[in-house]
């Protein structure tokens, strides 16, 4: 080991001296948690980050309500009861462009490699993106659902399936989070991100279901709005909140089931995938 | 305390990026309290040379120490060790630039209450003072600057590194982290300084590696490269471009002259020093060409990288635009 020279210490007092560093587990769970710190301080300050996830599911929910909505029959149903089960499983799959976008705008900064170049757990920097988009991805379907319910939206499910609701959409969260995480290192523009984001997402949330069933639909998107994994979303959550059966396919018929199966296969997929990124991924 | 080890030792440091080779078998050794410059055009390989160092790119080959740890097998050591200061202010846009600090101080491992008076001290002493509570993306380039190197300095780092720090900088912002880096020299901070402008490097650099498509073409003190050059030079800048035309044409004729049209200059070496220019002067007068100046002057960096790499480093790094590009 080497003995490198002392060096006058202008700036930082001798009784500031670092404290020791603790294990690993526990710097990684105090790094995670000021990293997510970051990321939460700054929701106030860039409203426009979260109208990805609020204004836009709004309007969705104005348009479809008020405007489409007259021309739209679903049998047995009101329609406030339809399309916000399908809003909120529109909104997980929105995720994965909220989570994009950030990671992105965050590798082309620089600010990534600044944290790579510090002694930090690079685990806490990615579980920090994460965590810190699925907290607001749930503003924003807190948000959705508040403006669902003063419109006149009139869930049908008691504790257990409110329970079973939540964990559901934190796991479809956390799944479209890390694909978006995943998708922003892989892309790494915010902008570029956004367009592409949209022109996938936005379509296939249309082809599952989200407003119109499936059953109805062109045979062409419908098969894809058969076996795409937003409409597992959309079918699982409309099942659970509305106890609405889906039919046509065997996802459609198990939503809940096929939800799970997608999300942990997208998880399973893109964590080692984003992680691996992650090591060797820098701004530029 | 003399006897100190390098901070960082280099062998044959390779990196390529598929099929091309972005530093190309780089040696370096940096003396514990010195100041190292590399010094070259845009897309030489200082960047991705500085990004091995700093353990955010791994080396294709070859094999770094940082203060005695391997830059791959002890990176995290390495981290501990380092503070690095990219090419862009790598800050939260969206925190105030007190905020910035105070994260920067708690992920180097500071309670919160020494994190608060460990960034009050750099608040004071970068002159952040008076936008320390501004959002830094309405902060100016140079006071973005300043946040920036106050964030490298949360700790006392054993290896300071410091990317293009003045790039894209006015000259007043310049002359300002100037003056800091020359502080943290003073102090003893040992620093690795890439940059593309000759000034920077010989003003701040005790010495400095030439960088030329990822490998050293030269190194030495500021003075030894320019004794490399050797004479001291007369140049002649006319007042338009045909009259360089009609100068490199006449003085061609008896000297070994370099043009830079872009300046409008014609650049003649002078061993003989105040003879030469003597005659350069008489025949620019009877020339009748109108001129801007006549002038001797000592060789610059300019010149060392004319001589050693076969190209201007003016017209090469010009293009500032790219300055955000590595390798």
């Amino acid at each position: 080991m080497t003995a490198t020279a002392t060096l006058p210490v202008a700036h930082v007092a001798d009784h500031d001296i670092l404290p020791s560093r603790p294990n690993r587990g526990i710097r990684y769970v105090r790094e995670t948690a000021l990293l997510i710190g970051r990321g939460l301080r700054m929701i106030p300050r860039v409203p426009e980050r979260l109208s990805d996830v609020t204004i836009q599911p709004i309007m969705f929910t104005l348009l479809f309500l008020y405007v489409f909505g007259s021309a739209i029959h679903i049998p047995g149903v009101r329609y406030q009861d339809y399309l916000l089960p399908g809003l909120i499983g529109q909104s997980m799959a929105f995720g994965v462009i909220g989570a994009g976008v950030a990671t992105a705008t965050d590798f082309s900064s620089g600010v990534i490699d600044r944290f790579r170049s510090l002694p930090v757990t690079r685990m806490s920097v990615i579980s920090a993106q994460v965590v810190g988009q699925v907290i607001e991805q749930i503003l924003g379907i807190l948000i959705v659902a508040g403006v669902g319910l003063a419109l006149g939206w009139r869930p049908h499910m008691g504790v257990g399936g409110t329970v079973e609701l939540m964990l559901l959409v934190l796991l479809g969260l956390f799944a479209f989070t890390w694909l978006g995480v995943l998708a922003g290192m892989l892309i790494r523009n915010s902008d570029a991100m956004q367009g592409i984001g949209f022109a996938v997402v936005l379509p296939l949330s249309f082809l599952a279901g989200t407003f119109v069933p499936i059953s109805g639909m062109h045979a062409i998107p419908r098969a894809i709005g058969e076996w795409d994994p937003l409409s597992a979303l959309v079918a699982g959550v409309r099942q659970v909140a509305q106890g609405i059966h889906s039919h046509g396919s065997w996802q459609l018929d198990h939503p809940v089931v096929a939800m799970i199966g997608w999300c942990l296969l997208i998880t399973a997929v893109c964590v080692p995938l984003a992680l691996r990124r992650f090591r060797t991924a820098t701004s530029n | 305390m003399t006897n100190s080890a390098p901070a960082v030792v280099a062998k044959g440091l390779t990196k390529r990026f598929g099929e091309f080779t972005a530093v190309d078998a780089f040696d370096l050794s940096i003396d514990a309290g010195t100041v190292v410059s590399l010094l070259g055009p845009n897309g030489a390989g200082k960047t991705t040379i500085v990004r091995m160092l700093a353990t955010l790119l791994t080396p294709t080959s070859g094999s770094a120490t940082v203060c005695g740890h391997d830059i791959v097998s002890e990176a995290d050591a390495v981290r501990g060790k380092i503070s690095l200061t990219g090419q862009f202010a790598a800050l939260e846009d969206n925190l105030t630039a007190r905020e910035n600090l105070l994260l920067m101080a708690r992920l180097r491992g500071y309670g919160k209450g020494t994190a608060g008076r460990v960034v009050d001290r750099l608040i004071d002493r970068f002159d952040v003072g008076e936008f320390r509570d501004k959002l830094v993306k309405s902060l100016s380039g140079g006071q973005r600057r300043r946040v920036d190197l106050a964030a490298s300095l949360v700790t006392q780092p054993e290896l300071l590194v410091l990317d293009e720090p003045t790039t894209g900088l006015d000259p007043r912002s310049r002359q300002v982290v100037w003056a800091t880096i020359r502080e943290l020299v003073q102090e003893g901070v040992t620093l690795l300084l890439t940059t593309q402008y000759l000034e920077e490097a010989d003003a701040l650099a005790d010495s400095i590696h030439l960088i030329d498509h990822g490998r050293s073409v030269a190194a030495g003190t500021p003075s030894e490269l320019k004794a490399r050059i050797g004479d001291q030079r007369v140049d002649v800048v006319a007042v338009d471009s045909a009259g360089v035309d009609t100068l490199a044409a006449l003085l061609g004729a008896r000297f070994d002259i370099t043009v830079t049209p872009a300046r409008r200059m014609v650049s003649i070496p002078a061993p003989d020093e105040i003879v030469d220019l003597t005659a350069v002067a008489d025949l620019v007068r009877t020339s009748g060409v109108a001129v801007d100046e006549v002038a001797l002057r000592r060789p610059t960096l300019d010149d060392a990288f004319m001589a050693l790499t076969g190209q201007p480093a003016e017209t090469q790094a010009a293009d500032d635009s790219m300055a955000g590009v590595a390798p």
